[in-house]
């Protein structure tokens, strides 16, 4: 008996370094978990559905409807983690919006000319509130909760409250609809070079770590993690390039909004975690005072994120004008909640110094698909509103519960 | 020898609060100055004003004889001086490699973050330290006292001080990373590097100082070698503000 048991206890003891490793891989499990609420919710919805939330068509939409609010999604992790806080991208999107919309339309200048004109007007007005926050200490949320209310107003008085019509056909593509996808042949290619680059990325970093002489992970971790990605990409890319508009020869492939969000988190992930300047804003959010302590020029950190606030909320207009084909005064109206709830459900904490990219992308999805779901099963827009409210309040008491099992409060 | 750094006349008021008023004080190379006082004595602001976390009033700061301007902590550190500060100054959210090189980050010809460059050169300094600290891509939160102790300090050796102020480094400490701590002092020392001590506990001020300077009310009560006072004498300074009788000041050591 003693010796079987012996046996057994030396299997058993193979078995948990292969699952410590893989806990101590360089994994986010918060994530995960998050992923697999999302992949758990859309089967929901799809039994619920008879089988129409998870077609092609549906998640085709899904994407691009989310892409608006994940754009500013991405930035508004790094602003909160930063202890700010902005209420007034919805506004302030909803003017440059119309802006741009304006000047195309009764201006008559070039959508270049107009986008620009845009993006230097949220600069301005980034600025202008990232100003009062960090040179004078003005806590951000009062100046931007008055922003809320200026830039509305300001959208209003751009065109008197009149819908400024856009029609240039480049433009319009950019916010995906009719002819705003780059094809299946584009959406193959772009998956195989992305797949591959992930290949060589993580290549290229086990090659460095050994020339460091730092403890590698095995290999076989580092692949099925990749290989994970991997297989996800591909699965979008099937499934985007798998819808055809019935009044089309050719099907879709990804969108374009659904194109520039994963640019732009691309980015920005970036700029977390390979940049001083990502890596100054959550040393800010960490602890302030030592972050002045150490010699960060907390100030100039600020203005910056505020400035690269202001270009993504020019790039959020763009994509949401050219998805309406026109720019209203009411454009974005509502849309920082909706901002907020999707980076605090991705994992951002209000009280500042943690939050993920890819989280607040996961946030807006399951935001998006629990809306687009219960649309589909045909429930009244007030009990949508009570459910999708509550489950803000699930993932911030989940995030309290979270943070506090794993000691970090 | 030329003084290291001396303090001239210095005040600095906080409102209508006289926080630290017409203080001189000098530090030589290779020597320990502790600084001592009831809390709100002014020690801790007199430092911070040498860090570069608060502007000076008025008065002069000459480092190696040269008359300097210390605006921001970035000026300070660019002339050598490095601060451990009594909260350490981590940001608890950010794991030890990034606390280690945080304002300092090395970076690769990209202007990226050398990540792989950092952890190596961290891993020696923390080494160096404290044989057992390996779990150096956690976040500091997690870290011990000690550990997290041996983090702020690495901050200052690592980017090769010639002066240290250090603000009770023994607070939060175990008797063995104080042993540490005391041992590094006597190291630095030798390393000609001037170390500025603030300490309650009279005996740390009394086995690594070389002189002390006592201030009371945002004043200097007065500065001696530490050999030529005792521990009574000491506590007579700090609590009455009271000169103790027939010993001389000492402003240099020696």
């Amino acid at each position: 008996m003693q010796g079987r048991d012996g046996r057994q206890g030396a299997r058993r003891l193979q078995v948990i370094p292969l699952l410590q490793q893989l806990r101590h891989a360089a994994v986010d499990w918060r994530l995960v978990l998050m992923g697999l609420v999302l992949a758990v919710m859309s089967v929901v919805f799809h039994a619920m559905s008879g089988g129409i939330f998870l077609s092609p068509e549906n998640l085709y939409n899904i994407a691009q409807q989310t892409a608006v609010v994940g754009i500013v999604s991405t930035v508004m992790v790094l602003v909160i983690v930063a202890r700010h806080i902005d209420l007034s991208v919805g506004s302030t999107m909803g003017f440059v919006g119309v802006l741009i919309a304006y000047l195309q339309y009764t201006a008559g200048w070039s959508w270049q000319a107009s986008c620009l004109a845009g993006l230097a007007v949220a600069l301005l007005v980034s600025v202008y509130q990232g100003g009062l926050t960090a040179v004078l200490g003005v806590p951000s949320f009062v100046v931007t909760l008055g922003g809320l209310m200026s830039f509305r107003g300001a959208a209003f008085l751009v065109a008197d409250g009149k819908t400024q019509p856009v029609s240039d056909d480049f433009f319009v593509n950019l916010g995906g609809g009719y002819d705003g996808a780059i094809g299946v042949g584009a959406s193959w290619v772009l998956g195989g070079l992305l797949g591959a680059a992930l290949v060589v990325r993580m290549l290229l970093r086990r090659r460095a770590k050994q020339r460091h002489g730092m403890a590698l992970q095995p290999l076989w971790v580092d692949g099925l993690l990749a290989g994970l990605t991997i297989a996800l990409l591909l699965g979008f890319v099937a499934v985007m390039s798998a819808y055809r508009i019935s009044s089309k020869t050719e099907a879709q492939g990804i969108p374009v909004p659904v194109l520039i969000w994963g640019v732009v988190a691309g980015t920005l992930s970036f700029i977390v975690h390979r940049t001083r300047f990502g890596r100054y804003v959550f040393a800010m959010g960490g602890n302030p005072d030592a972050a002045a302590l150490v010699g960060i020029p907390v100030r100039r950190v600020t203005l910056m994120l505020f400035a690269l606030l202001g270009v993504l909320i020019t790039v959020a207009a763009i994509v949401s004008v050219a998805r309406l084909n026109a720019g209203t005064n009411s454009l974005g109206s509502g849309m920082e909640l909706y901002v907020i709830a999707a980076a605090v459900i991705g994992g951002t904490a209000l009280s500042g110094g943690s939050g993920s990219i890819l989280g607040s992308v996961l946030g807006a999805l399951i935001m998006q698909s629990l809306d687009s779901g219960m649309l589909l099963l045909d429930v009244p827009i007030g009990k949508r509103m009570v459910i999708i409210g509550q489950v803000l309040i699930v993932a911030v008491v989940f995030d309290v519960l979270y943070r506090r099992y794993v000691q970090e409060s | 020898m030329e003084p290291l750094v001396e303090l001239v006349d210095i005040h600095k008021a906080f409102g209508g609060v006289r926080a630290v008023e017409g203080v001189n004080l000098t530090l030589y190379p290779g020597e320990v100055v502790a600084l001592l006082g009831h809390n709100g004595a002014g020690k801790s602001t007199l430092m911070k004003m040498l860090a570069g976390a608060y502007p000076i009033d008025s008065g002069e700061t000459r480092i190696g004889g040269q008359k300097v301007q210390i605006r921001t902590p970035a000026e300070a550190q660019s002339h050598g001086i490095e601060t451990i500060y009594q909260t350490l100054a981590l940001a608890d959210n950010l794991d030890s490699v990034a606390n280690l090189f945080l304002g300092r980050e090395k970076l690769t010809p990209w202007r990226t973050l050398d990540d792989h460059f950092m952890e190596v050169q961290a891993r020696q300094v923390f080494q160096r330290l404290n044989k057992n600290f390996t779990n150096i891509r956690t976040p500091v939160r997690r870290l011990s006292g000690g550990q997290r102790q041996v983090v702020a300090i690495s901050r200052a050796i690592y980017f090769n001080a010639r002066i240290l102020v250090m603000d009770e480094p023994c607070a939060a400490l175990g008797p063995e990373e104080t042993r540490m701590v005391g041992n590094l002092v006597r190291q630095l020392k030798a390393e000609g590097v001037g170390i500025f001590l603030i300490s309650h506990d009279m005996p740390d001020v009394f086995e690594l100082s070389d002189r002390l300077a006592v201030m009371k009310n945002g004043k200097l009560v007065g500065t001696y070698r530490t050999a030529d006072v005792t521990e009574d004498e000491v506590l007579g300074m700090i609590i009455l503000g009271k000169q103790p009788v027939g010993k001389t000041q000492a402003f240099a050591p020696v």
